[in-house]
């Protein structure tokens, strides 16, 4: 496991998202010193929970005054999406060791599982480097986002400027999905849901309830289609 | 806005953490040498558009946006625009970033 066959090559598959994170990671460092997080809390919260997602959502939904049971939901809710990557893991992950695929799983995101994804179609890959390869990312992440703690205050970012980085992250993850027509429908449908529930009074859950409508639409599209044809 | 207390930090910081890991572990353990339905894979495969469309409509569209002047609420929609080319052309999220970031803060600053 520990060899340096596993590490050199699973460090150099890494660099281009531990240099992505350290970019956002900063950033999400500082949006969370912003809501009176310390280090030790944004350390706990990328050595435990790791994701940029997640840990971007949750001061912005704070700022925006979202209720707690909200906040989990919305998070948890985009999350989901971590299930669609560990059942395409699932083959990869055949005869290989309990702890070590627990290790493995347990650490994707979304940047590690495109480019081990990529790496084991191309063939010579394996779930130690791949596990490498999410250590190495989830480092890049966790030292980002404790120095973006730390000089928040003294760098004084503008908090909506910060905020844009992922903003721009998440509109990047949204305009790189296959463009099917039922993924359109799905996202345009979101987004609708989204400004639907703002119209409403719904700030808070939002995003959870925008997600549903977007993906429920695209459900009865997908149907209505088969029909059709 | 309140600082986020230790007894909020705990209860969002340990459900979410348990959830995503739940989420990133059991289907690897569960479905080893197996296939999801179809339709289960099918709407799971619409959750990551919906939800970063939910998310960046959060960001960028609320009702009456528009009633302090078209520019405040314009200019992160431009910056987006610009972000929406640099993905499409790069499908890279760090210069996704460091554009829209940039593209951003031009705007605020120059108009």
């Amino acid at each position: 496991m520990f060899t340096s066959e596993n590490i050199k090559p699973a460090f150099k598959a890494a660099i281009p998202i531990m240099l992505g994170y350290v970019a956002i990671g900063i950033p999400c460092g500082i949006l969370s010193s912003s809501i009176g997080l310390d280090a030790v809390q944004v350390f706990l919260m990328c050595a435990l929970f790791y994701s940029g997602a997640g840990q971007f959502m949750i001061p912005n939904m704070w700022l925006a005054a979202s209720p707690i049971a909200s906040i989990i939901a919305s998070v948890s809710f985009v999350n989901t999406r971590q299930m669609l990557y560990s059942a395409a893991f699932a083959p990869w992950c055949e005869g290989v060791s309990k702890k070590l695929a627990f290790w493995f799983s347990a650490t994707v995101t979304d940047e590690s599982f495109g480019v081990n994804t990529k790496m084991f179609e191309q063939g010579g890959w394996s779930v130690e480097r791949a596990t490498f390869v999410n250590v190495f990312s989830q480092s890049s992440w966790t030292v980002s986002c404790v120095v973006g703690v730390l000089v928040g205050n003294a760098i004084g970012i503008p908090l909506a400027i910060a905020a844009f980085a992922m903003t721009s992250i998440f509109i990047c993850l949204l305009v790189t999905q296959k463009l099917t027509s039922a993924n359109v429908v799905a996202a345009v449908c979101a987004m609708v849901g989204v400004f639907a529930c703002k119209l409403v009074g719904l700030s808070g859950p939002a995003i959870f309830f925008g997600a549903i409508i977007g993906v429920v639409c695209a459900i009865i599209f997908s149907r209505v289609r088969e029909k059709v044809s | 806005m309140e600082p986020i207390s230790w007894t909020g930090f705990w209860i969002i910081f340990g459900i979410c953490a348990l959830t995503i890991l739940a989420c990133r572990v059991l289907p690897l353990f569960l479905l080893k040498g197996r296939e999801l339905p179809p339709r289960v894979t099918e709407a799971l495969g619409f959750i990551p558009s919906a939800a970063f469309a939910a998310l960046v409509a959060n960001d960028l569209l609320t009702p009456g946006m528009f009633d302090a002047g078209i520019w405040p609420a314009a200019a992160p929609l431009v910056a987006a625009l610009a972000v929406v080319i640099v993905a499409r052309l790069s499908k890279s999220l760090l210069w996704s970033a460091v554009v829209g970031v940039a593209v951003y803060a031009a705007l605020i600053y120059l108009f």
